[in-house]
């Protein structure tokens, strides 16, 4: 792999030919907002834009998104500047017009002295599972779905204002095997997901639980041992135990 | 004609003589054109009219060669329009009953029917040479040449007017200096971006690969947009022998062409002329004898705005949702399944063969230093003469709209032009003598886009204008990125506030904001340029949009909220007739006396002051 070095907010550091602004942004101790990017997931980023920074090469200056921005040789990142934060600061308020009831958010717009967005909120809306009232769209659940579970359970439906997360047509996906991974890697926690006694219940659908034999606790859905079972050949046996009583 | 597989260049050139060859001696063939808008007219009766008269007088021999249904002649307004192939004679509104006269007189010897051809507004003189016609005389066919000349379902057409000598020509060059030869034409690309189609070229060959794609981009969506259409309808050869040559000078072997599935003539004769060339050994395995293999796959879009734009295409391609994605690593170095790929649309590729053919220096001779060549643009809106015009760059928007376009109906005041599509945007009388070209239209605030002109007349409202291609990218935006997706709605929202009355003083100030964080914020080009029409209209009309605000008033009398319809007392002669047409009943009054319009009831529809025969109805 090639090392290179480039230049942010000043600082020369160096990074693998390719890789993006932003993990060496954080390696380097510098933030960046992001909420749709996940390092574990390729596909994620480039739609949320909370990372956008200045990129300075061959003497042209863009806007990019730091999360899938490739560093090359010859390049000046500056993360700080007035039309990053004044962009940025659009793209929060849009963001907490859209979904005021999100903490994540709410805190995000605080941080740039949002109180209140300019534009009519969203909020109030009865909104029940399986989706919360705190969805950005940003589609990293889809992706977590299809590329780290392999499942693909779930897709962006409609497109524009009304895009958003969901199984197709609406109805229990047959496919989902109630693993939460997309509940987990969701920025804004906009998943619905319940673990009762001895179901969990997401995307409209009722799992029934495994039990650790150790300690009693449910604490995998039995979709999900016959999905690793099958797709991996793993011993069903060793799903007897929870992670901790292993 | 009969044909074997051709498989030298020689072999090429000599069907191309054997063709004509065949043509001599013979009545002058009929062309009728089969373009959308006049098959909508009636061609295609004008053209089994032909058929029927053809075999009445006994030259039913000729039937297969003496009548042709060609793409797009142009005037769409005035079609159905027939022309006669290699002569200066084009006639318009032709009808069949027209026919047994044409066919008497002007196939059989030559006379022309002065009464069918075009009506100077001016002179009132009727003129039927194409030179004499203002809208065809300004313009300048390239790209459009053999547009409405040839039947494009029939390669012996083509081939008989020189196609497929520069795809010959090619195969004697270097294929770098064949990407040589596109750079320094300096052909951009057609399809909005204007990006050197050479240097695109360029960096896609020089990426190591074994595979490499070539696409054409026929996924025209601007509303009032129908250039590649035309094109690929009208001459689909020249398409497939553009795309060949840069295959070939980049070094691929398959391309794509991408067009969308709301264009079915486009898409048949495109595959008829893929079958053809295939047939003729042009595409596949071996092109003309040069051990070059190539061919082209056609995929039907899905209806998506987005999907024009190239990365969202290449994933449609690819079978997944057409959402853009970064372009930080360029198609010609990731593009279709993550291969080097070269995009152009459908314009580009047709001009690649003039290139070829004409030389760099020949291609030059047209248009400016730093966009040379033509333009194709379809000329709609308020104009006089609608339609497809090609015309050569830096001519100035005046020449298109008043001379071409032949001026506003109606003796009503240009007020704006639009181009580039719903992204593109309004530029004001002011600017009228700016040149057409790449970059005055961007330093303008507007874009070249793909080519779609929109001429707007006094009646026009700017905020309705903005609100009316604002309402169309809500609609057609792919929801991925959160600018595009959320902040058009908002300036919808704020721009339909405006619009009903409840504008409020900041409102200009928070659109301009938004419009500031598209810009610079959206993952696409669709995204970041979305702004124009906002942006243009409140750069050279902020008048208006404060008249909207300030004084709750619309000065065009468009927008319904801020509007009122009242009679002239001194000019209603109480005929009654707004009364009858009225669909809310609420025009009263007794005949032969002024009548009233009862505001409370009035649902602001227009019909009254359409139908008043004395101008009586006024708009405040």
């Amino acid at each position: 792999m090639e090392k290179i070095k480039f230049v942010i907010d000043g600082k020369e550091v160096e990074a693998i030919r390719d890789q993006c602004v932003l993990d060496v942004a954080r390696e380097n101790g510098i933030y960046i907002p992001s909420l749709c990017y996940n390092p574990e997931v390729k596909s994620s980023g480039g739609s949320c834009r909370l990372c956008l920074v200045e990129a300075h090469q061959a003497g042209r200056m863009s806007l990019v998104t730091a999360c899938n921005y490739p560093i090359r040789e010859g390049l000046e990142i500056k993360t700080d500047t007035s039309l990053v934060k004044r962009i940025r600061k659009g793209i929060i308020e849009l963001l907490l017009a859209r979904v005021p009831d999100s903490d994540v958010i709410k805190e995000l717009a605080a941080k740039d002295g949002i109180d209140e967005p300019r534009f009519v909120k969203e909020g109030g809306k009865d909104y029940s599972p399986p989706l919360a009232n705190k969805c950005i769209a940003c589609g990293l659940c889809m992706q977590v779905c299809e590329e780290v579970v392999g499942v693909s359970a779930i897709a962006m439906l409609n497109r524009g204002p009304d895009k958003t997360p969901g199984t197709p047509y609406k109805k229990p996906s047959e496919v989902c095997i109630g693993c939460g991974a997309c509940a987990y890697a969701c920025p804004t926690s906009a998943i619905f997901i319940k673990d009762d006694a001895e179901t969990r219940g997401i995307w409209d659908r009722q799992f029934k639980m495994h039990p650790c034999s150790v300690c009693g606790k449910p604490y995998i859905p039995e979709a999900q041992i016959d999905w690793i079972v099958k797709t991996t050949g793993k011993d069903r046996v060793f799903f007897d135990k929870c992670p901790d009583c292993r | 004609m009969d044909h074997t597989k051709i498989s030298t260049i020689e072999g090429l050139n000599s069907y191309r003589e054997k063709i004509l060859e065949s043509k001599k001696n013979e009545l002058p063939t009929v062309l009728v054109c089969g373009g959308t808008p006049c098959l909508a007219k009636g061609s295609r009766q004008v053209f089994e009219a032909f058929k029927r008269e053809f075999n009445a007088q006994g030259l039913a021999g000729s039937v297969e060669l003496g009548i042709k249904t060609t793409g797009c002649q142009g005037f769409c307004n005035k079609g159905p329009l027939v022309a006669f192939a290699d002569k200066d004679i084009v006639y318009m509104g032709v009808k069949p009953e027209h026919v047994p006269e044409i066919v008497e007189k002007t196939v059989k010897t030559g006379e022309v029917i002065e009464s069918l051809g075009y009506r100077d507004p001016q002179t009132k003189k009727w003129v039927t040479e194409y030179s004499s016609i203002p809208f065809y005389g300004h313009q300048k066919k390239l790209v459009l040449k053999d547009v409405g000349q040839l039947d494009p379902t029939k390669i012996d057409d083509y081939i008989s007017r020189g196609g497929y000598s520069a795809l010959a020509k090619a195969f004697g060059m270097n294929p770098d200096t064949i990407i040589d030869n596109i750079e320094q034409s300096g052909l951009r690309g057609r399809g909005g971006g204007g990006f050197s189609a050479g240097r695109k070229w360029r960096s896609c060959k020089a990426i190591k690969t074994d595979v490499r794609y070539v696409i054409c981009n026929g996924d025209e969506g601007d509303p009032g947009a129908f250039m590649d259409r035309s094109i690929m309808e009208g001459n689909p050869h020249a398409i497939i022998e553009g795309m060949i040559i840069g295959a070939y000078a980049v070094g691929s072997n398959q391309g794509y062409a991408y067009i969308r599935d709301e264009y079915p003539l486009a898409i048949e004769n495109m595959k008829i002329a893929i079958e053809d060339a295939r047939a003729f050994g042009l595409l596949a395995k071996d092109i003309l004898g040069s051990g070059f293999d190539f061919d082209i796959k056609i995929s039907r879009g899905g209806g998506a705005f987005v999907c024009g734009e190239s990365s969202a295409l290449m994933r449609s391609i690819g079978g997944n949702v057409g959402e853009p994605r970064a372009k930080y690593i360029r198609s010609v170095e990731k593009g279709l399944y993550d291969r080097p790929t070269v995009l152009n649309n459908v314009e580009t590729w047709a001009n690649v063969p003039l290139i070829i053919t004409g030389g760099v220096q020949g291609y030059r001779k047209v248009g400016t230093k730093g966009s040379p060549g033509t333009k194709v643009f379809s000329l709609a809106g308020k104009v006089v003469n609608t339609g497809l015009v090609e015309v050569p760059m830096g001519i100035p928007l005046r020449e298109l709209i008043f001379d071409i376009g032949g001026g506003i109906p109606k003796d009503k005041k240009f007020k704006a032009v639009q181009t580039g599509g719903p992204s593109g945007g309004c530029i004001p009388e002011s600017l009228l003598d700016l040149q057409i070209d790449f970059d005055s239209l961007s330093d303008a605030g507007s874009m070249m886009g793909s080519g779609g002109i929109i001429v707007m007349d006094e009646d026009t409202c700017m905020v309705d204008v903005a609100k009316y291609f604002i309402t169309f990218l809500v609609g057609e935006s792919c929801g991925k990125c959160t600018p595009c997706r959320e902040g058009l709605r908002r300036m919808l929202d704020i721009l339909t506030g405006i619009a009903e009355g409840r504008g409020r003083q900041g409102d200009i100030e928070l659109l301009e904001e938004l419009c500031d964080v598209l810009k610079w914020g959206a993952l696409c080009a669709l995204g970041t340029s979305a702004a124009n029409p906002v942006l243009s209209t409140i750069r050279y009309f902020r008048d208006e949009y404060e008249a909207h605000i300030k004084e709750k008033r619309c000065p065009a009398g468009v927008c319904r909220a801020l509007i009122t319809y009242r009679i002239d007392e001194d000019k209603c002669t109480g005929c009654t007739v707004c009364a009858k047409k009225c669909p809310g009943k609420c025009i009263s009054g007794e005949k032969k006396k002024p009548h009233i319009i009862d505001a409370n009831k009035c649902i602001k529809c227009g019909v009254c002051r359409d139908v008043c025969p004395f101008d009586a109805v006024i708009v405040e």
